[in-house]
């Protein structure tokens, strides 16, 4: 395994009133209960397993197909060397405390099943290798900040795969329902 | 309301199926695969619980319940028979 140097491709930021794709604002709202739900109808995307995600799911989901459809390139065909690297702090907490909730009642103990599926945060990275047949590496890292320096040197940790010549990556949040951040990019190898 | 449009309103609900009314779900299509609605193995523990909680029916027999869950008619006959509730 050896360094390599890597660019930014494209970059996407998406906040709950505002989307971003290389810097420039694409999208502003001020519906915010409805903001994500409103991406997709907008960027007429045929995907309804979207509505069974969870909030970190849907983020993540919006963030990339915004961000490789920028890319313009042929999609959804198998590559290996294309890795999935997030970084978040709230883990799945937003759905850990919906489980939580929905299992609380003992006398109507009915706990469901497409909410369990997502209280871990990796699940996120799943869907989009799973979407775009991505079979390099997934990770999600959880830690205490945002920390631009350990996202960095991760990316480039996955790059030293020789196999690897591209990883969509960065950070992604989401705390609840009403307070996400996807702030993604997708770093390659210079040729 | 009639059995058969019960359940597809309580499917729409509990699996989210925003994007669909009950008139897009065909009585008799099936429900998982390339030719149903394209439901997942997630979906089916989520069928299962909606059966034992609206109607009081426990499927816990994988063949009996590859049948019930064959379509949305399937379905309603095996709660018509079965209900407790």
């Amino acid at each position: 395994m050896k360094e390599r140097n890597f660019l930014i491709k494209h970059s996407v930021k998406i906040e709950p009133n505002k989307v971003s794709l290389d810097g420039i604002d694409v999208l502003l709202s001020e519906r915010y209960n409805t903001f994500l739900s409103d991406i997709y109808h907008e960027k007429r995307l045929a995907y309804p397993k979207f509505f069974k995600m969870d909030i970190l799911c849907k983020v993540g989901f919006l963030a990339t197909e915004i961000l490789l459809e920028a890319e313009n390139i042929e999609r959804f065909v198998p590559r290996r060397d294309r890795s999935i690297i997030f970084c978040n702090k709230s883990s799945s907490v937003s759905t850990d405390l919906k489980f939580t909730h929905d299992i609380l009642d003992l006398d109507n103990f009915y706990p469901k099943p497409s909410l369990f599926v997502y209280t871990l945060p990796n699940i996120v990275t799943g869907e989009i290798a799973i979407r775009n047949k991505y079979f390099g590496e997934t990770n999600l890292f959880v830690m205490n900040d945002r920390d631009d320096n350990v996202i960095s040197e991760l990316v480039e940790h996955a790059l030293m795969d020789e196999e690897i010549n591209s990883v969509v990556g960065g950070w992604i949040d989401a705390e609840s329902e009403n307070d996400y951040e996807a702030d993604l990019c997708i770093f390659e190898i210079k040729q | 309301m009639e059995l058969i449009e019960e359940l597809k309103l309580k499917m729409i609900e509990a699996l989210n199926l925003e994007d669909l009314k009950p008139e897009d779900i065909d009585n008799d299509a099936p429900l998982f695969g390339d030719e149903g609605i394209g439901l997942d193995s997630i979906d089916v523990l989520e069928l299962i619980v909606l059966m034992e909680r609206n109607y009081g029916i426990k499927i816990s027999d994988s063949k009996t319940g590859k049948h019930i869950f064959s379509s949305v008619r399937t379905m309603a006959d095996f709660v018509a028979e079965n209900r407790t509730k």
